[in-house]
């Protein structure tokens, strides 16, 4: 096994293309990954991960991960676990947006404003995850850094 | 279904990574909701790979379109795997080739050359979902 | 491939470098054959600039000096100049490429080659390259300045 540098954490968004949830999922994610928690986060690409990607199955192996999924079928949740190891954290944007009481949020294609804060809902949630899982205090974020990864 | 005749599933890749991922994902939506609605419909790979009953049902024993944004090519191959009986591939990455000097940027939100290469691919995609027609006697 | 091959692990990327070739500073791979050098993009190099779409060398023939550029990468991020690792003259360039651009990304140590280049002096040549254990450290670098920028 190489070096393993800095504790990261891996966010795997579902990504369906069914429901606009699926595209919340990944707005979310790439949120987290690009300004809430740059340097602390990696995005692991479901597809390649589902067809054998070597580093996005590792990577999940050895590091904590959060699977985000649109709906309560958990395919990256399930998927994460089934290939790797289950994930250290799981958050579901229906039960996110059950408990803020939220409308309608768009299409699958273009969320609407009420989407947009719900993506903006769901990474806050991952971004406190993420902090859990690498023992911060709420609230506070790592040094200012730049993207975690591609 | 429109007139009983099937749709043809769609399956982009949706990588995250890349915004060739991107342009697939935009691609399928061009292809399913502009382009082709009436003979197309979209379905999640996650639910296909993962086994999801409806997704395979969906998909098994006939033709299929998979819309993959590299040549790593993870939503043919998870078409592949799910029964589909004949995948007729599309590589964003091969329209990148045929439309020199586009730059598409963007995961979430494409620049304009990524919208133009997802409108590019979904015309590509087209053409194969009416090549299908018409080998099913649906021209 | 067949010695050892150096590893880098970046979060959820691993470069790999074999260590019977040498690198320039730029990340172009250099593996002598005889008076001659196959060169070709480092694995670090293609898989931080993406999926390449067009790959063009400098036709065969062509007199190139060390630094001058020799190939243009087209990827789908990014235009790169590749500059030539050593002085000399192309004679043959991978005629798979402009079919199949991709094996740069898939193989950039073997079928992913750029082109072959006689060399004028070779002993200059290996003074202005790095070995795989000095390339990795300078790849390591930039991997971590950029993941912290």
């Amino acid at each position: 096994m190489p070096d393993l540098p800095k504790r990261k954490v891996g966010l795997i968004s579902c990504s369906g293309e069914e429901l606009a949830e699926g595209t919340v999922t990944r707005r979310a994610v790439r949120k987290v990954l690009e300004t809430l928690r740059p340097g602390d986060t990696v995005t692991l690409c479901l597809p390649l991960f589902l067809a054998g990607g070597e580093g996005e199955r590792a990577f999940a192996r050895h590091y904590p991960t959060i699977a985000v999924d649109g709906c309560d079928k958990r395919c990256a949740a399930l998927a994460t676990k089934k290939y790797s190891a289950k994930p250290a954290a799981s958050v579901v944007v229906t039960e996110v947006a059950e408990a803020s009481g939220r409308g309608a949020i768009g299409t699958a294609r273009r969320l609407n404003e009420e989407g947009l804060r719900l993506a903006d809902a769901v990474a806050g949630r991952i971004a406190e995850e993420t902090d859990r899982l690498l023992k911060r205090k709420p609230g506070s974020a790592g040094p200012a850094s730049g993207r975690g990864a591609r | 279904m429109s007139g009983g005749r099937r749709k043809v599933p769609v399956v982009p890749c949706s990588g995250i990574g890349k915004s060739l991922g991107a342009a697939a994902r935009e691609a399928a939506y061009v292809l399913a909701e502009d382009l082709r609605p009436d003979r197309t419909r979209i379905v999640a790979l996650s639910l296909l790979v993962m086994g999801d009953e409806e997704a395979r049902r969906g998909v098994a024993g006939g033709a299929a379109v998979a819309i993959d944004g590299c040549k790593l090519e993870c939503a043919a191959k998870g078409l592949a795997c799910s029964g589909a009986a004949h995948v007729h591939k599309i590589a964003v990455f091969d329209v990148v080739r045929g439309h020199r000097g586009l730059k598409p940027e963007g995961v979430c939100d494409l620049n304009e050359d990524g919208l133009k290469l997802a409108r590019a691919t979904a015309e590509e995609a087209a053409k194969a979902v009416d090549e299908l027609a018409r080998e099913d006697g649906h021209a | 491939m067949s010695a050892a091959t150096l590893e880098l692990a970046v979060d959820k990327f691993l470069f790999r470098f074999p260590a019977d070739l040498f690198y320039s500073e730029a990340g172009v791979w250099v593996g002598f054959e005889g008076p001659r050098a196959r060169i070709g993009l480092s694995d670090f190099v293609q898989q931080r600039n993406g999926d390449v779409a067009f790959a063009e060398p400098k036709e065969a023939g062509t007199r190139v000096r060390r630094g001058e550029e020799t190939a243009v990468v087209e990827t789908i991020k990014v235009n790169l100049s590749i500059a030539s690792p050593v002085a000399g003259r192309v004679v043959e360039v991978n005629g798979d490429l402009p079919a199949s651009p991709e094996l740069v990304n898939q193989d950039p140590y073997g079928k992913g080659w750029l082109a072959v280049i006689e060399v004028e002096d070779e002993a200059a040549a290996r003074a202005g390259l790095r070995t795989a254990e000095e390339y990795l450290a300078l790849a390591r670098a930039q991997a971590e300045a950029e993941v912290l920028r």
